[in-house]
């Protein structure tokens, strides 16, 4: 497994998406990146801090950063939700009333703190890590895991289902962007 | 004497414009009957998360206002939205509070705290432009126009009576995917 993923290829791949998404217009903002705070992925959260095309929207809970993007999508914005397993959890009944329910095409960049480098994510130590991947299937969510830089595909290919299936899609970040 | 919720309705109803309405909880269904196809979103299934869908339309599309119908509890759910609204600093967001003191739609069970919880100054606290309390619909009335336009986000607690029906006792409406995909598409064609 690689040693970790580098902030500014993620955030290079954000802006693309959001560009494809706006069907190539240089509009800004670009796209909105809604965020309750993760550790795995600190590194892109601090440099887009200093991307002016990129919006940050800093969340208090998950909840929120759900019914925000809804709103967001309804207005016809691109929007990203990075946010942590711990989060997901903590947010499931607004994935479901808004995100499901609702048929809000949302996109969710998960961050797998404590993801040991030596096992599947389904035989973690860490509960926090061990209940992701079950979850979004209980739900009927499409995720893939994003381990290393080869994989940043994974962004647009999940935003764009969320947006053909008109519902969640989760991209799960399985180590620390650098 | 608390106000009537149905007539607070009303009165925005006639004044509202193009504006984007977003009502919750008790609010709703006599809202589907004052205001039956036009732009608004009902949220009932994601308790607490009106007020944050609505920051969402008011940061897309600024060039509208966005009416957001909130119940007391509701936003006791998810009171930290008080604080990323203002940090967001949306000019066109209207969050109005239809203070009631209780969990109408469950079966008026008294929310914590109950009419003592002073929401006024928690907006105040989190940051929003401007925020006060309307206790009569003279008063009321008379706010209204500026209610519209004031930059936001502005923050009224309104005092209110029960409302006639809830989403329990009025089921019915239309699904909300059904609503979103309503208000896309008007949107859309609004441009
Ligand atoms: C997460 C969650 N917990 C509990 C409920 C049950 N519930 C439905 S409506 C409601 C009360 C809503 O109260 P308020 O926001 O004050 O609106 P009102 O009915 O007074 O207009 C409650 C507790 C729910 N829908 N969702
Ligand atoms: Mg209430």
């Amino acid at each position: 497994m690689p040693e970790s993923i580098p902030a500014p290829l993620i955030i290079d791949t954000l802006r693309d998406t959001f560009r494809e998404a706006r069907g190539g217009s240089m509009r800004e903002p670009l796209g909105w990146i809604l965020s309750v705070p993760d550790t795995h992925q600190k590194t892109v959260l601090a440099a887009l801090d200093k991307e002016r095309a990129l919006r940050v929207v800093t969340c208090a809970t998950e909840d929120e950063a759900n019914a925000i993007a809804a709103g967001l999508w309804i207005g016809g914005e691109p929007v990203v939700l990075m946010i942590q397993h711990a989060g997901l959890y903590a947010s499931v009944n607004t994935l479901r009333g808004v995100a499901m329910d609702g048929r809000v095409p949302t996109f969710y960049m998960i961050g797998l703190l404590q993801r040991e480098r030596d096992r599947d994510p389904k035989e973690s130590r860490h509960s926090m890590v061990r209940f992701a991947e079950p979850l979004l299937d209980t739900f009927g969510v499409p995720h893939a895991r994003l381990e290393g830089p080869d994989d940043v595909h994974l962004i647009p290919e999940y935003y764009r289902l969320s947006r053909q299936r008109r519902g969640p899609a989760a991209v799960l970040v399985g180590l620390e962007t650098s | 004497m608390a106000m009537k919720p149905e007539d607070i309705l009303r009165a925005i109803a006639a004044a509202r414009g193009d504006a984007i309405c977003v009502p919750t909880m008790t609010t709703s269904p006599a809202w589907r009957t004052l205001a039956p196809d036009d732009l608004s979103i009902g949220c009932v299934g994601f308790m607490g998360g009106a007020s944050a869908l609505g920051l969402g339309l008011a940061l897309a599309i600024p060039k509208r206002r966005v009416i957001v119908f909130d119940g007391d509890g509701s936003l006791l759910m998810q009171l930290g939205s008080l604080a990323t609204i203002a940090g967001a600093r949306p000019r066109n967001l209207t969050h109005l509070l239809f203070k009631n003191g209780v969990y109408h739609t469950s079966g008026a069970q008294d929310i914590p705290g109950g009419l003592s919880v002073d929401f006024v100054q928690m907006a105040k606290g989190a940051g929003y432009r401007k925020a006060y309390a309307v206790k009569d619909f003279e008063d009321f009335k008379s706010r209204l126009p500026s209610m519209l336009t004031d930059e936001g986000p502005l923050f009224v607690e309104l005092h209110t009576g029960l409302a006639d029906k809830t989403p329990m006792t009025d089921r019915g409406g239309q699904p909300f995917h059904q609503q979103i995909e309503n208000l896309c598409q008007k949107l859309s064609k609004a441009g």
